[in-house]
């Protein structure tokens, strides 16, 4: 079956099989590496996704479910040259270790951001609440997330 | 396979007729099960496109929520918090973010997991569930439904829930391994009609303490119509414990779960009880 989406602002039109995940057909046919499969069953949140303003896990979401949306994924949000201001912020922290996680980890709080620039400590634990990080213990990852939404530069 | 894409819930009810599919809502239950082969669906026909499905709309004597209606959805909405609180509560803290951006209360349903979140709240809440069957419109309770197995011939579309607007006050709590991500291992969930300073008719719903998702009766009649004070939960704790022991049996997790409704029967209620026990 055809469809359409945007991705990171580049329109798309593609035959897919409908049993594809999103994921999939991101990492494979359109080669966007940076959306990971962790658990592959909506516990770890690496293959997060924002779709039309909402974080999606992109495992549990077929493609054909994504037809006429709007989809960015991690390479759609900030890039060596010119970091968003949260990866930033994970770079200067050192909210990184192992780095899979990362990817999500940076679009829950983008999207968060996006909707509330200045978010409460509670909101910010909510809003990353989907994605597992087996290195860090999360301190430094909250507290990245916290630098950039007290300066509220997104 | 097929996929269909219907922009009407009449042109969905026909592909449901005429092809041998299943319907697919938020998919985070049926994607899933399609990835590891245990399910194999001939045929999908994806509801996401069609909005009347996700409306929530107060009538009168209730509030209808679309079968497609995200937890994100219910669990933001002013409506729901004022007229269905336990199920608002579930709806907080079903899953993440992620999955209740995309999970629907209708596909909380028709998937009928033993710990599904959302069904103690709208058991005791006296929700009813509006079908699209062959021959028609049918409202049918919800505790009717869930003893039926299949829950609904393929062909039937769940349309929505209506949940009566009868101003009672209702909490929710459940027992997870931690706060988020964590399926319930047990919930319950209480609503209660309040006189001054008694209850009128009690409702408690309990989950993941059997197959499915049930109303306890001996607990809504050993609990209805009494003075609401501390020890009305006491009472409530130690029949709830007694109907968890006689549910489960000698399952494995029964002397764990028989011992941990107590805290999480005083959770559900402490949602519209004040420390202290009495009404304000």
């Amino acid at each position: 079956m055809d469809i359409k989406f945007v991705v990171n602002k580049k329109p798309y039109t593609l035959n897919v099989d409908p049993r594809e995940r999103l994921i999939d057909v991101l990492r494979n046919r359109i080669g966007l590496m940076g959306t990971k499969e962790g658990c592959g069953e909506g516990e770890c949140g690496a293959c997060t996704v924002i779709i039309d303003g909402k974080t999606v896990n992109s495992c549990l979401l077929l493609a054909a479910q994504a037809d006429g949306c709007d989809i960015t994924t991690i390479e759609g949000v900030g890039n060596r040259r010119s970091p968003h201001p949260v990866q930033k912020a994970f770079v200067e922290v050192g909210a990184v270790q192992c780095g899979f996680c990362t990817p999500g980890m940076v679009l829950s709080a983008k999207n968060l951001l996006d909707k509330i620039t200045h978010p409460s400590d509670q909101e910010i634990g909510i809003a990353m609440s989907g994605n597992l990080c087996r290195c860090t213990g999360y301190d430094k990852i909250l507290r990245a997330v916290k630098r950039v939404a007290e300066e509220g530069d997104v | 396979m097929k996929y269909f894409q219907p922009r009407s819930v009449s042109e969905a009810v026909e592909l449901a007729r005429t092809t041998e599919s299943s319907f697919l809502a938020g998919g985070t239950d049926l994607v899933l099960h399609m990835q590891t082969g245990k399910v194999q669906p001939k045929a999908l026909i994806d509801l996401g496109k069609i909005a009347k499905l996700r409306e929530i709309i107060e009538a009168e004597d209730y509030l209808e929520i679309g079968s497609m209606a995200t937890f994100a959805e219910i669990g933001q909405s002013n409506l729901v918090s004022q007229n269905a609180f336990a199920l608002w509560q579930a709806c907080q803290t079903m899953g993440s973010p992620q999955i209740r951006n995309k999970a629907t209360l209708g596909g909380n349903l028709g998937n009928c997991s033993p710990a599904a979140d959302g069904l103690p709240p709208l058991l005791a809440l006296g929700a009813e569930v509006h079908l699209i069957t062959r021959e028609g419109e049918e409202i049918i309770p919800l505790a009717s439904l869930l003893i039926s197995t299949p829950l609904v011939p393929q062909d039937t579309l769940i349309r929505g829930f209506r949940i009566p607007r009868k101003g009672l006050q209702s909490g929710f709590a459940k027992l997870g391994r931690r706060q988020a991500l964590a399926i319930a291992r047990l919930s319950v969930a209480v609503a209660i009609e309040v006189k001054g300073k008694q209850v009128g008719k009690v409702s408690v719903a309990l989950g993941a303490v059997g197959r499915r998702a049930f109303l306890s009766e001996t607990l809504g009649l050993a609990l209805s119509g009494q003075e609401l004070n501390e020890a009305w939960i006491e009472k409530g704790v130690e029949e709830v414990q007694r109907v968890v022991r006689i549910a489960l049996g000698d399952r494995a997790s029964a002397p764990y779960k028989r011992v941990a409704v107590a805290g999480v029967f005083r959770e559900a209620v402490a949602s519209f009880i004040p420390e202290g026990g009495s009404m304000v």
